[in-house]
Order: C-alpha cells, then structure tokens, then sequence
C-alpha cells in the first residue's frame, strides 16, 4: 500500500536546480532511507514532502488525508538540526508540539510522559532544553515527531551530526520505530540505510540514481568481482599492468582497476575470466598470494552512482 | 506551506481513522500561550512594564522637584525662580506622552524584534509550520501577545503617570486619560507590529527593530511637515494624544488616523504571513 507518491518533482532555486524530476514512492509500514552524498538535494526533497517548500513542478500527493491540516497532523518532521525551544524544559516542549499537532492537553501530556521515558530523557525532562547535550536535543527532536503519532515520520540526517554513542542510540531508536510506522530517513551514509532501511533512493545530484527494496537493489545491481592479490613483486607487477593494457581484447572484463599488489576485475563471465586469468597466471608464472571471486557490494553501486553525476 | 495533493486511485492506503484534531481555535490559543509564557520566563513581562513606569513616574516627580533643583544649583538668580511657571497637570502628562516617543518606541521595537525572527533562524518557525498550524496562527497569535504586552506596560507607565501627576499637580480627567492612552498605544503596537513584519521579511532581528524604528522616526516626522495631508496617518497619533489632553480636539482626524492605523495593522500582519509561507526559514 502506498501512503506517499512523488511525481515528477523539480525544485528551482534562482537559477540552482536543487531537485531534477525526481519520482518515488513510499510504501505504507516501509522504512525508506534517502542516500546521497551533501548536496544531493535530500533537505530539498524533504521540505518539499513535509509541505514547507512547494514544488516549482510536479506533483506530491498523500493518501488518506486530503486537507492540509488532517496531513501535517499525519506526519512528524526533524529537521537536520533539531528546531527546539531553549527556554522550556523536555516535557513542556513536548506538550507544546503535541498540542499544536492538535492533541488535547491531558493525551499529550501523558504521550510527552511516555516518550521523555522512551527516548531516554527521564530524568531531564524537568531540565531547560537549551541546556541538553547534542544527542539529548535529537533525542528530543525525535519524541517530537512522533508525539502526535503520526503515519509518516521524515527525519533529515538523524544521525549525521552525532558522536558515535549517540548515533547509536538514535539508531536503535529509529529500529523499534520503523516496527510502528512508515519512516523516511536521509543520510549520507551508507552504513546506517543498509542497517535499518527496507527500501533505499540513492539521489545524487538532484536526481535519483537507483531506488528500489534493498534486497532487490542488490541483486539487480551486483556483478561478478574477481580480486587478485600477487606478492607485489616488480615481475609481478609490471604482469598485471600488461595484463590490465591489454583487457580490450578480453570481453568478459566489464571493468578492471589496479590495487597495491594486483588488480579488481567486475567481470561478465566468470567461467571465461576464471579460464582465462588462470591460464595466463599459469603461462607467466606469476605467484599468487589470493584469487576471489565475489560481487559488487552495495558502496560500490553508491560510489558508482554519486560519480557517475 | 502546500498542502497535498488529492491522491487519486484507491489502490492506496485504507484510510485509518484520522484521530480527531482540536479546533483551530484551541491550537491558536496554545502559541498565544506559549508567547505569554515566553515573555514571563525571559522576564520581558517584568522589565518592560517597569521601564514604561519608571518612564511614566518620572517626568511629574522631575517637573514636581525642578524648582528646588534649580535652587539647589544656585546658578539661577531667585527672582528668576519665582517666575517659572507651574505648569497645569494636562501639561504635565503630555509632556510625559514626549517622553515616550522616543524612549517607549525604542523597547518596543526591542521587545518584539526576536519573536518572529528569532524563530526564523532557529528554524522553530518551520517546524511549526509542518504541524496542523497555518502561517496566519503563527503571526497572529505572535501580534496578539505583542498587542497585550505592550498595552499592559504602556497602560501600567501611563496610569503611574497619571497618578503621579494627580499627586503633585492635580487631577486629569478619566476621559481625557482614556482617550489619549489608547492613541499613543496605537501608536506603539503600529511600531511593535512593523518590527512583527520586518522580522518576517529580513534575516535578523536587528535590523528588523532598526527597521521599524527608522519607519516610525521617518513616518512621524514626514506628518509632521504635512499634517494637512497626512492626517490620517498612524505618525500623527501621538500629536492627537497629546492634542486630547491639552484641551484641543482632534476629533475626526484622530478617529481617520485610528482607523487607519488599524487598516496598517492588518496589512502588516498579512505581510507577515505572506513573508513567513514563502521564507520560514533563514537559509
Ligand atoms: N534556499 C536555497 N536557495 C538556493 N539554493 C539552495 C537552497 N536550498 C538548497 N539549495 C541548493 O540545492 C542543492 C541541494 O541542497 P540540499 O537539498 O540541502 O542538499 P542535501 O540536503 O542533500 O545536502 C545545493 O546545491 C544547495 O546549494
Ligand atoms: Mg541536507
């Protein structure tokens, strides 16, 4: 089931196209990450999907609810820096964002009660926030997303900005979350999507480059690697760079790249790469130090995608 | 802010039942309150009542003790003493009104220059912007505690002026107090909520209270060269304040000029919602 569907959405800036025709869409109860590298366009898209930004063209459109409170009361946004205010304590803040999400007094005062708990901010709840630590302000952040209960939570960069204990405990946060509701994440690390997301848009340069469930995205996009690894020996090595010259008349080689002490073949054929690489291996009576046949890993694809634009 | 679009097709979300929001109306209650609040924790609800009564007080005590402090410095021969005329309570409390002209125009602009701008650069504004809570319930919600705050301190200075000066020189009536309290603090929200719109529109806040208080300054002193032609204008209201005191009477050009101070309320805070929907942010 689809809760949210981007058609065709650009974003101009003055003359900056920040957003080019991007399409995607959200399924309802999927955990989504928005990969790409700094200014791949992530806060753009996500301002537009939480409403502040309006598209220069194309089309946002959100399922079930069609009027523009009964939407913003549907989703919970954080924002890459989160927006707090410094002169209230964590359970004040907290009520006042559930009550302009439009809870009663008393259901957000027991939802703030609740959350201050889960997201580990017990004990500083009674404290002004403008004294919290930078991982108890995401924290915060976060509780303040979800107080109303929303369908939909967009968080930019959860994690980006934090030390690694922090990081850790917004990650952890964030994997009992996605059991509840449909989250959609950005970050510029691939680590923390493949950790915790069930489907990714890898955007780069304001477009998107490969999106799909990431199991999908794996097997669709890995190729066959072949790593190479001699014992780095000058008759070794002046081989491989011949070896490697001569790859255009080896059409199995779809890419070969030279390492420290061999080389990285993504290849077509295995069989025909293994016959041939061992056959020659064999004639020039190079030694071997590892010879692996593996595939692609999801970093390659990212890397490959980010500069490819 | 956008809302979204209608989703067409039902191959998409069963609809779960929306929980019921409150009313618009409770939500615009809950950022009028959370203004109070705001200006109670950063004592703004203490010093700025004080300030305008310390203002107000001020001037019937110094025009009270004036003679004596003449004497005092002995630069004046006596006979020349004797000769300074007592001046009449009306006269007294306009004068006080010239006090605030500057002085009260100044910690209003002051006051407010953080409240929408101070919001736009922490990016709080946006985020409540994403909540069920339109750009008009921000500002005006904003313009509301702007309006008690400053009507509560003018009101406050005001009254302790006028009471000083029953006091020390006699009575003013309650009419004439009445009538000239709510033109001058016409005149003060008229900068508060320019500061309200400049704020909305410029990146910081000083240059928003800046702003402001060069419109008043140059507002102020081009109806004064042209108080034909600007009668109506929100610059003229201290004059008629003042007027309504010294026994003249403004009469219809002081109700033009409030009515049409009000019209430039209005419109400052529609710009200011325009100017926060299209830029909620700095950046
Ligand atoms: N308000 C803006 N005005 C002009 N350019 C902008 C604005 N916001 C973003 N951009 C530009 O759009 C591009 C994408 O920015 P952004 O969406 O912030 O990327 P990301 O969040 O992926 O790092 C950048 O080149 C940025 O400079
Ligand atoms: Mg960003």
């Amino acid at each position: 089931m689809e809760l949210m569907r981007v058609e065709n959405v650009t974003k101009t800036f003055g003359t900056t196209q920040a957003v080019k025709d991007i399409s995607f869409s959200i399924g309802e109860g999927r955990c989504v990450a928005l990969l790409g590298p700094n200014g791949a366009g992530k806060t753009t898209t996500i301002r537009m999907l939480t409403g502040l930004l309006k598209p220069t063209s194309g089309q946002i459109r959100f399922a079930g609810a069609n009027e523009a409170d009964a939407f913003r009361a549907s989703i919970g946004y954080l924002p890459q820096t989160p927006p707090l205010y410094g002169w209230m304590n964590g359970l004040e803040f907290l009520v006042h964002c559930g009550r302009a999400s439009g809870m009663t007094a008393k259901a957000a005062t027991t939802a703030a009660k609740e959350l201050l708990v889960r997201v580990g901010l017990e004990q500083a709840g009674k404290r002004r926030v403008g004294g919290y630590s930078g991982g108890m302000k995401q924290r915060l952040g976060l509780a303040q997303a979800l107080i109303h209960k929303p369908r939909l939570i967009v968080l930019d960069e959860p994690v980006s900005a934090l030390d690694p204990v922090g990081r850790r405990e917004v990650l952890e946060l964030l994997r009992e979350l996605k059991r509840e509701t449909t989250v959609l994440f950005s970050t510029h690390v691939l680590p923390d999507a493949e950790e915790l997301c069930d489907d990714v848009i890898i955007v780069a340069a304001g477009k998107v480059a490969v999106q799909g469930a990431l199991p999908d995205i794996r097997r669709e996009h890995q190729q066959p690697v072949l790593e190479l690894q001699t014992d780095g020996s000058a008759l070794a090595m002046s081989w491989v760079d011949r070896w490697l010259a001569a790859q255009a008349g080896k059409s199995y080689v779809v890419e070969g790249t030279r390492t420290a002490d061999g080389f990285r073949l993504v290849v077509s054929d295995v069989p025909a790469a293994q016959r041939d690489l061992l056959q020659a291996l064999a004639e020039a009576d190079i030694a071997v130090r590892r010879m692996e046949f593996g595939h692609t890993s999801l970093e390659d694809l990212f890397m490959k995608a980010v500069a490819s634009q | 802010m956008t809302g979204p679009d209608k989703m067409a097709g039902s191959a998409l979300a069963a609809d779960r039942p929306a929980s019921k929001l409150t009313s618009p109306l409770v939500r615009w209650w809950v950022l009028y309150r959370k203004e109070m609040l705001e200006s109670l924790r950063s004592f703004k609800l203490l010093w700025m009542p004080l300030v305008f009564i310390l203002i107000g007080a001020m001037q019937p005590v110094m025009l009270h003790m004036l003679p004596d402090l003449l004497a005092s410095a002995g630069s004046l021969p006596e006979s020349v003493l004797h000769e300074i005329p007592r001046p009449q309570a009306f006269e007294v409390l306009a004068q006080t009104l010239g006090q605030y002209d500057t002085m009260g125009a100044l910690i209003t602009a002051l006051a407010f220059m953080a409240v929408v701008s101070g919001e736009r650069a922490s990016g709080t504004a946006a985020l409540m912007l994403t909540k069920p809570i339109s750009a008009a319930a921000f500002i005006t919600s904003k313009w509301a505690g702007l309006l008690t705050i400053t009507m509560l301190s003018f009101s406050a200075g005001y009254a302790a002026a006028w009471y000083y000066t029953y006091v020390l020189f006699g009575a003013v009536g309650a009419g004439k107090f009445l009538g000239s309290l709510l033109l001058y603090g016409l005149w003060l929200v008229f900068i508060g909520t320019c500061t309200l719109l400049f704020g909305s529109l410029l990146k910081s806040g000083a240059a928003a209270a800046f702003a402001a208080l060069g419109t008043a300054a140059v507002l102020s002193i081009v109806s004064s060269l042209y108080t034909e032609q600007l009668a109506w204008s929100p610059g003229r209201l201290p004059s008629y304040a003042s007027a309504l005191l010294t026994g003249g009477d403004p009469g219809s050009a002081a109700a033009g000029a409030a009515a049409f101070t009000v019209v430039c309320l209005i419109a400052a805070c529609a710009g200011a919602v325009a100017a926060l929907r299209t830029k909620p942010s700095v950046d």
